[in-house]
């Protein structure tokens, strides 16, 4: 029930002069107390109206998906129609793995018509598991510590090194040499770790399952993708129990997070998703050894050919076509992903690509170099 | 005097105060006391599907008391950043604390009335008693720290204040710790008895808060509430407040006799304690106290009983609380299967952000399924609430538990939203998780007895559950041919190489000749090693007569497999939507069904990476 009780009496029985509760309540006092009061009040209100949320869809919202740039944009103008899509490069007596893969890129212009003075390229070996270099479940170290050279020579700024294995990061980087690999150049390893991980839109709105498609958006390790300009893929080529070959689109797997275990329901329409996710800067695939049997995770150094390939390519189905006939020894026609890729590429991104998906036709045009 | 009425309308002649004709602010109070608790008890009783399926307008006032909770506001705007739906009504609390002080305590707080009631029926203090146990003490601090403790936590993304915010309390202790055994007394007043897990846990917290009030006059308000000490936070502004007239005080001590907030109205007022209950100004003898705007500030004390170092420590054990609470795995890596969270719940994360451990969708859920939980989905889930699919099943057609949950925990979803009709085709059903079979348990896989109930009463169309024929060879089911035609064959035991005796013949006449829901065949395999397969039509101790005929006339110690055929149930993982109505009406009952869902598969967590616990890539 407020009323109003202020003290009255001008005077009390503590002598002359008002009383000393009444020289506290000046207008100054009034306006502190009366303003704090409704201070308080005002931001409480609004407060109150800023966070309201009727139907609580405001506070389930997820941030918006990112999307990632084209890497292979800045380098489709300076390639002509003549230019190679895709170099084979064989050991020959003594060359080093890095005289090899300079050899590879050299009929595209070298690794200066990918890498400029400045960039931060990032490099996508496959390091899926914690096993020695020999058994060719990862992808060579050398190859990597060769590629991250000639990026260092080309002027590149920062090579940085990334990859989500299956097994305990540490161990897989380590136990491939992969780690030694990138303390030898200069490079920077950047292992997964939660905060690393964006949701990443691979295609607006639901995938559609009848158009061969599996993926909308998915967790991505996107902090090294957001450092880099430049992204080369580093796969090695090898066995897969369940895709039957592990290549270049394979490869982009372990730039995934989330609930990776489901993609075996689907592994063709994943793979060329994929493919069709990123559009790398450059592909170039270990085929110096070979693993040929019980992929992904081989063991056996007898499943293990020594095939001494590199191959350097701006087009992943070409790629993966070349390496499953030619170094995994199968036949394209069977890959179902290669199909898949093929159809998806032809919109979107495959924009910024060659229109050409052929490989054989790349042959027939002269589009595929062996050196 | 050792107790007076709780309407203070004795006419007792040392009564001051707003004066002793009929009408009282404390009768004002005692009215609205009345009417917010016989509030309660009504959105309480009314709280039930049957009921609100009939008065579909009720359902948004029976969570009102706890939307008009600012703590509960303020905090799961801590926790989420948003502030869900009608929280936004306790802006009004809020206010009316800014000006008037705790008046939320005293004249709405259902839980303060009836923690009131019972120390005016049952509290044996005389005047002079009271008047001490009415003293303040340093203890009642401690609301204050449990505040900050559970705000703190709040900001790190872990809701508690549920477990004592007073609102929350008595909902929960009346729907799972008094309703139970009222409908035990009657179930024809109160309904059918529900059951509910750790029910006597809830009901003895209830118990054991009501019976302190004998200890320490309204301990749970003073000592415990969180949300009196947010009101309290607030109250320090208030521009009214209860002061005393220095000049007409005796400091006689008679204002503390029924001060219900203990807060010193004797000396210098505790702002943040008075409960606004305005027995000191209608017991002073001396017409001492007023209710008055913005009296001076020397006879009061502002501020809430906190230090510096009582803040820090009640700060670090909230900080404390979440790795504690988290580093479990409960709502990540070790999230259990059995916590299954009722239809429209968000993603775990988001929902422990946002449970308040009320128990309305408990009490609204028409078939019991939804229960409190124990510590399966952690330390933080204690009594949120999870689908128990022993107890009950979600109904298909059903979505009260979202309607009733104040905080969004459960979010509003439509019929249409939970099945994935219509506008939500492309969204698909919401699934809370998927059933499994236990093949040892189910009869027809472990035991080869006919049953699919859980076929038979799966609600989704179509069917998640299929069924398919499948053959088992029966126990003793390998026969030796003895005689054979082209219908019929006579069978002999197998000779048991080391035993004495051969098995006994398992047949009885006629007992394979099957029916709808069974059927038994013979296969036999001929010396050449080929083999065909005819169902019995009809057969006695020791022959089997085929429909048709054999294709080849069986020879002489020739094998003949006795095969029984049953319909097997088989899951449609696309289908599935868990609501467990196959888990409660298994035939194995009284133990762990045939067939039990788990929360693997559930479409909340669907596109929280690492998180995400759906099975099926394709959705």
């Amino acid at each position: 029930m407020p009323q109003d009780n202020r003290p009255q009496q001008p005077a009390g029985p503590h002598g002359e002069g008002p009383r000393p509760d009444d020289q506290g309540m000046g207008r100054r006092d009034f306006l502190k107390r009366v303003g704090a009061a409704a201070g308080v009040a005002g931001l409480a209100a609004a407060g109150y109206v800023t966070l309201h949320d009727p139907t609580g869809e405001a506070g389930l919202a997820m941030p918006p998906p990112i999307r990632l740039p084209n890497y292979f944009a800045s380098v489709y103008d300076k390639f002509s129609a003549s230019d190679p899509r895709l170099v084979i490069a064989r050991t020959s007596g003594e060359q080093t793995i890095l005289e090899t893969v300079r050899k590879a890129l050299a009929p595209m212009g070298g690794i200066e018509r990918f890498v400029q003075h400045g960039d931060v390229v990032l490099l996508k070996p496959n390091v899926a598991f914690d096993r020695a270099p020999a058994l060719a479940t990862t992808t060579n170290p050398e190859v990597v510590a060769a590629v991250a050279q000639l990026c260092f020579g080309a002027g590149a700024s920062q090579v940085l090194i990334t990859d989500n294995p299956i097994e305990a990061p540490q161990n897989c980087f380590y136990k491939s040499r992969i780690t030694e690999a990138a303390q030898r150049t200069g490079a920077t390893l950047m292992l997964p770790s939660s905060s690393r991980f964006r949701d990443v839109e691979i295609r607006p709105g639901a995938p559609d399952p009848t158009r061969n498609e599996a993926l909308g958006t998915w967790q991505i390790l996107y902090e090294p993708l957001r450092a880099a300009n430049k992204v080369i893929g580093l796969p090695i080529v090898k066995d897969h129990n369940l895709a039957r070959g592990s290549l270049s689109m394979k490869n982009w797997y372990g730039l995934l997070g989330g609930r990776r275990n489901q993609f075996h329901q689907a592994i063709h329409e994943v793979i060329s998703d994929l493919g069709y996710m990123i559009s790398p800067t450059l592909v170039i695939a270990d085929g110096t050894r070979v693993l040929m049997r019980n992929g992904p995770t081989g063991g056996r150094i007898d499943d293990v050919k020594q095939a001494g390939t590199i191959v350097a390519a701006v087009d992943q189905v070409a790629c993966d076509a070349w390496c499953y006939e030619n170094l995994l020894e199968r036949d394209p026609a069977r890959l179902a992903y290669l199909e898949y890729a093929e159809q998806k590429f032809g919109e979107g991104i495959g924009e910024k690509r060659f229109g050409q998906r052929d490989w054989k036709a790349y042959r027939d045009r002269g589009l595929i170099t062996e050196v | 005097m050792t107790r007076t009425d709780m309407n203070k309308n004795d006419t007792s002649s040392t009564r001051g105060g707003t004066g002793g004709g009929l009408w009282r602010i404390t009768t004002a109070r005692i009215a609205s006391q009345a009417f917010f608790f016989a509030a309660f008890v009504g959105l309480i009783a009314v709280t039930s599907y049957v009921y609100l399926a009939d008065n579909p307008r009720l359902i948004s006032w029976v969570s009102k008391l706890l939307e008009i909770d600012p703590l509960v506001g303020i905090s799961t705007a801590l926790t989420t950043r948003t502030i869900y739906s009608g929280l936004i009504f306790s802006l009004v609390i809020l206010l009316l604390t800014i000006a008037l002080g705790r008046v939320f305590c005293n004249w709405v707080c259902p839980f303060g009335t009836l923690h009131h009631f019972t120390g005016w029926a049952f509290g044996r203090f005389t005047t002079k008693q009271r008047i001490d146990a009415n003293r303040y003490r340093p203890s009642y601090a401690i609301k204050y720290m449990i505040l900050i403790a559970m705000l703190v936590a709040a900001m790190f993304g872990s809701l508690q204040i549920g477990l004592l915010d007073p609102i929350a309390t008595i909902h929960r202790s009346v729907t799972i710790g008094v309703m139970p055994g009222l409908q035990e007394a009657s179930p024809a007043t109160f309904g059918d008895i529900r059951v509910y897990h750790l029910a006597w846990l809830v009901g003895l917290m209830l118990l054991a808060l009501v019976l302190l009030n004998l200890l320490i006059p309204r301990f749970f308000c003073r000592v415990l509430c969180p949300l009196g000490a947010l009101l309290g936070m607030f109250s320090r502004f208030s521009l009214w407040r209860v002061h005393r007239d220095k000049d007409k005080c005796t400091s006689c001590g008679l204002c503390r006799t029924h001060c219900e907030g203990a807060c010193d109205p004797d000396t210098s007022l505790r702002k943040s304690e008075c409960l606004v209950c305005f027995n000191c100004v209608d017991d002073c003898p001396h017409g001492a106290l007023k209710f008055g705007y913005l009296p001076p500030t020397d006879t009061q004390v502002t501020n809430p009983d906190l230090d510096r170092r009582k803040v820090v420590i009640a700060g670090l054990a909230g900080l404390a609380f979440i790795p504690l609470a988290k580093a479990g795995g409960k709502t990540t890596k070790d999230f259990q299967s059995s916590v299954i969270r009722p239809p429209g719940s968000v993603e775990e994360q988001e929902f422990l952000k946002r449970c308040i451990k009320c128990g309305q969708c408990m009490r609204v859920c028409p078939t019991n399924v939804v229960q409190p939980a124990a510590l399966e989905a952690g330390i933080e889930g204690l009594w949120t609430p999870v689908m128990n699919y022993r107890v009950g099943a979600c109904q298909l057609n059903c979505v009260a538990c979202g309607q009733v949950c104040p905080t969004g925990a459960i979010q509003r979803i439509s019929i249409e939203q939970k099945l994935g009709v219509g506008k939500y085709a492309a969204a698909g059903a919401i699934r809370l998780g998927m059933a499994n079979y236990d093949l040892g348990r189910c009869l027809p896989w472990g035991k080869g007895m006919p049953c699919v109930v859980c076929e038979e009463v799966c609600p989704v169309s179509p069917k998640a559950i299929y069924t398919e024929w499948r053959q088992f060879v029966m126990r003793h089911g390998k026969k030796m041919i003895t005689a054979a035609s082209a219908q019929t064959l006579t069978l002999a035991e197998m000779p048991h190489g080391g035993q004495l005796r051969p098995d006994p013949t398992v047949l009885q006449p006629n007992s394979l000749q099957g029916d709808d829901s069974q059927r038994f065949y013979v296969r036999v395999h001929h010396a050449s090693g080929t083999t065909e397969t005819h169902r019995i039509i009809a057969n006695s101790v020791d022959t089997v007569r085929i429909d048709g005929a054999f294709a080849r006339v069986p020879g002489n110690n020739d094998i003949a497999v006795l095969l029984n055929e049953v319909q097997v149930p088989i899951i449609d993982s696309a289908r599935c939507i868990g609501c467990g109505l196959c888990e409660r009406e298994c035939v194995i009952i009284g133990d762990r069904r045939g067939v039990y869902v788990t929360a693997a598969g559930e479409t909340r967590s669907h596109g929280y990476g690492e998180r995400d616990r759906s099975i099926r890539l394709i959705k």
